[in-house]
C-alpha cells in the first residue's frame, strides 16, 4: 500500500499531523470526522503508518456501500451453509485485519443491527463469524471514519451511544478545504507532480498566478478529492477555463467571488486600487504619482527611476505578504520560495511594514 | 517542609478549569492546566512533569478523558487519576474499564475531590512504604 501523504501547511492540518504522531502507537480506538473529500482515509493511513502495526494488514471496509446482510458476512466471514449460497467458508475483514488495522469507512451508516455486534466485538474482543459457534480473539486497532454528525444521529435513534463513546476514544476532525486555503497551492503542486510522473506525455500546464488565485477562493464542495480530480483532468485538457466551467458555480455555495490578494493579504491598505487599473492608464499612473497637481509640479516629480523604485515596492510588498500568508508565516520557507536570503526577507519584511495578521 | 502536591487538571470548560485553579492553587497545591487530553499528553511528555495526581474530565475533543486515562496508566502507571463527567453513564464505564481510580460525576463538590486526592495519595504512601 502506498500511502498518501498528509499535505498542507495550515494550522489546524500541522496539529493533526502532530496528534497522529503522539497517538499513532497507543492503538486507541480512533474516530475521524469531516466532509466528504477531506481526507479521512489519509488520515487512517498515516496513523497506520505511524503504529507498531505495519507489518500486519491495513483493512478497508465501507459500512455505506453494502447491504446490512453482506455487510455483516464481510466484516465477519461465514461458515460453510451459513446461509443460501454460502458453499465454502470465507474468512471476514476482522480476520484479515488482525494485529493490523479495520478502516470502517462511512460507520455512521451502519444499520442499527451491527452497530450493536460491533460494540460487542470491540468490548469483548471476540467476534463469531455467521453460522459458526465458536468465538475467536481479535486483535485490531479499529479506526472509523464518518462524514455525519453521530452526536445528531444519537439524538435520532440511528447511532449507538454506547458504541459512539467507544470509537470516540481519539477524535480527529478534519476540516474542509474551504476553511484552510493555504493548503491548497501546496495540493495543487502535490498532484501536479504526481500525475505528470504517471503521464508524463499530457501537456497540462500548472496555474498561473491568476488561476492559482481562482483555485484558492473556490469554495471546493468535494475537498481535496475534487482539487485532485481537477488537476487530473487539467492533465488531459489542458485548459483552466475549461476546467473552471465544468466546476459547480462558487455562487451556489454561498461564497461570492472577491479578489483575494487585496481582501486577504494587503497589508498596506491600498484599498483605492481597482483591480481593472490596468486598463486604464491615467489609474495606473495615479498610484505613482499624485495626479492632482498642476502639470508643472507633476513633471518634476515623474521620474522613470523614482516610479520604478516605488512600482517594484508595491509588487515585493504584495508578493511577500502573498507568499508569507500561503505558507502559514513561516519565514524561512517563505524565503526560499522567493530565492532571497532570511535576512532580507526579513528586512523587507520591516522595510515595507508586513506584518503578521493578530488572532 | 514537604514539597507540594502537584495536580494535573484537564477539562475542556475554561471556566471549570479556572475554578479548579483557584481551588487547589489556594489549598496549596502546585497546579498545572490542559484544555484537553492532547494539551495534557504534550505536558506530561514534553516537560516530563512529575504529577502526583490527574484529575480529568471525560468528553473532551482531540484525546478523549478516557484517551488520556489509558496513555497514562500505561505511560506513568504511579500517576492517580481521578475522572469527572457529566455525560451519564458511558464514559463513566469506560473510564473505569481504563482504570481511572475514582469516577466522580459533575457536578462535583471540589472539597470531596480534595479528599479524593488525599485518600489516594496516602494509600499511594503506604503501599510503598509496606
Amino acid at each position: 500500500m502506498t500511502t498518501t501523504p498528509f499535505i498542507g501547511v495550515s494550522k489546524s492540518l500541522l496539529k493533526i499531523k502532530e496528534l497522529i504522531n503522539h497517538v499513532a502507537n497507543t492503538c486507541l480506538n480512533v474516530l475521524i470526522t469531516g466532509e466528504t473529500g477531506v481526507g479521512k482515509e489519509v488520515v487512517a493511513q498515516n496513523l497506520y503508518e505511524e503504529s507498531p502495526r505495519t507489518a500486519h494488514n491495513f483493512v478497508k471496509i465501507n459500512c455505506a456501500a453494502l447491504p446490512e446482510t453482506l455487510l455483516e458476512s464481510e466484516l465477519y466471514g461465514y461458515e460453510k451453509g451459513a446461509f443460501t449460497g454460502a458453499h465454502k467458508k470465507r474468512s471476514g475483514k476482522f480476520q484479515a485485519a488482525h494485529k493490523g488495522v479495520l478502516f470502517l469507512d462511512e460507520i455512521g451508516d451502519m444499520p442499527l443491527s451491527l452497530q450493536s455486534k460491533m460494540l460487542h466485538v470491540l468490548q469483548s474482543g471476540e467476534f463469531s463469524p455467521l453460522g459458526s459457534d465458536q468465538d475467536f480473539k481479535t486483535d485490531v486497532w479499529v479506526i472509523a471514519a464518518t462524514n455525519h454528525d453521530l452526536e445528531q444521529r444519537i439524538k435520532q435513534k440511528q447511532f449507538r451511544e454506547d458504541l459512539f463513546y467507544r470509537l470516540n476514544i481519539i477524535k480527529i476532525d478534519i476540516p474542509p478545504l474551504r476553511e484552510r486555503k493555504e493548503d491548497i497551492p501546496a495540493l495543487v503542486e502535490y498532484y501536479y507532480r504526481l500525475y505528470k510522473s504517471e503521464y508524463p506525455n499530457n501537456q497540462g500546464s500548472k496555474p498561473d498566478a491568476d488561476t492559482m488565485t481562482r483555485l484558492c477562493n473556490y469554495p471546493w464542495p468535494g475537498n481535496v478529492r475534487q482539487l485532485q480530480n481537477c488537476i487530473k483532468k487539467q492533465m488531459v485538457l489542458n485548459s483552466w477555463e475549461k476546467i473552471f466551467d465544468e466546476m459547480p458555480s462558487e455562487e451556489n455555495h454561498g461564497i461570492v467571488s472577491q479578489t483575494p490578494p487585496r481582501s486577504q493579504f494587503d497589508p498596506g491598505g491600498n484599498n483605492n486600487v481597482h483591480p481593472d487599473f490596468a486598463n486604464d492608464q491615467t489609474s495606473l499612473i495615479s498610484q505613482f504619482v499624485d495626479l492632482s497637481t498642476s502639470s508643472d509640479k507633476l513633471f518634476q516629480d515623474i521620474s522613470l527611476k523614482k516610479i520604478k523604485k516605488k512600482a517594484s515596492d508595491r509588487v515585493e510588498k504584495e508578493v511577500i505578504a502573498f507568499v508569507l500568508d500561503k505558507v502559514g508565516w513561516n519565514r524561512s520557507r517563505a524565503a526560499k520560495i522567493l530565492k532571497v536570503s532570511y535576512k532580507t526577507l526579513l528586512y523587507k519584511m520591516t522595510e515595507f511594514e508586513i506584518d503578521p495578521p493578530s488572532k | 517542609m514537604a514539597d507540594p502536591v502537584r495536580l494535573l487538571i484537564v477539562d475542556d470548560n475554561k471556566d471549570i478549569l479556572s475554578t479548579f485553579y483557584e481551588f487547589f492553587n489556594s489549598m496549596g497545591y502546585e497546579v498545572k492546566t490542559a484544555v484537553d487530553g492532547f494539551a495534557a499528553l504534550k505536558l506530561l511528555r514534553e516537560k516530563n512533569h512529575d504529577f502526583d495526581c490527574l484529575i480529568t474530565d471525560l468528553v473532551m475533543p482531540n484525546i478523549s478523558g478516557v484517551g488520556l486515562i489509558s496513555i497514562v496508566k500505561k505511560e506513568y502507571p504511579d500517576l492517580k487519576i481521578i475522572a469527572m463527567t457529566g455525560y451519564g453513564d458511558q464514559p463513566g464505564a469506560l473510564a473505569s474499564e481504563a482504570r481511572a481510580d475514582v469516577v466522580l460525576f459533575k457536578p462535583v463538590d471540589l472539597f470531596k475531590i480534595e479528599e479524593k486526592i488525599t485518600g489516594l495519595l496516602d494509600n499511594g504512601n503506604q503501599k510503598k512504604q509496606e
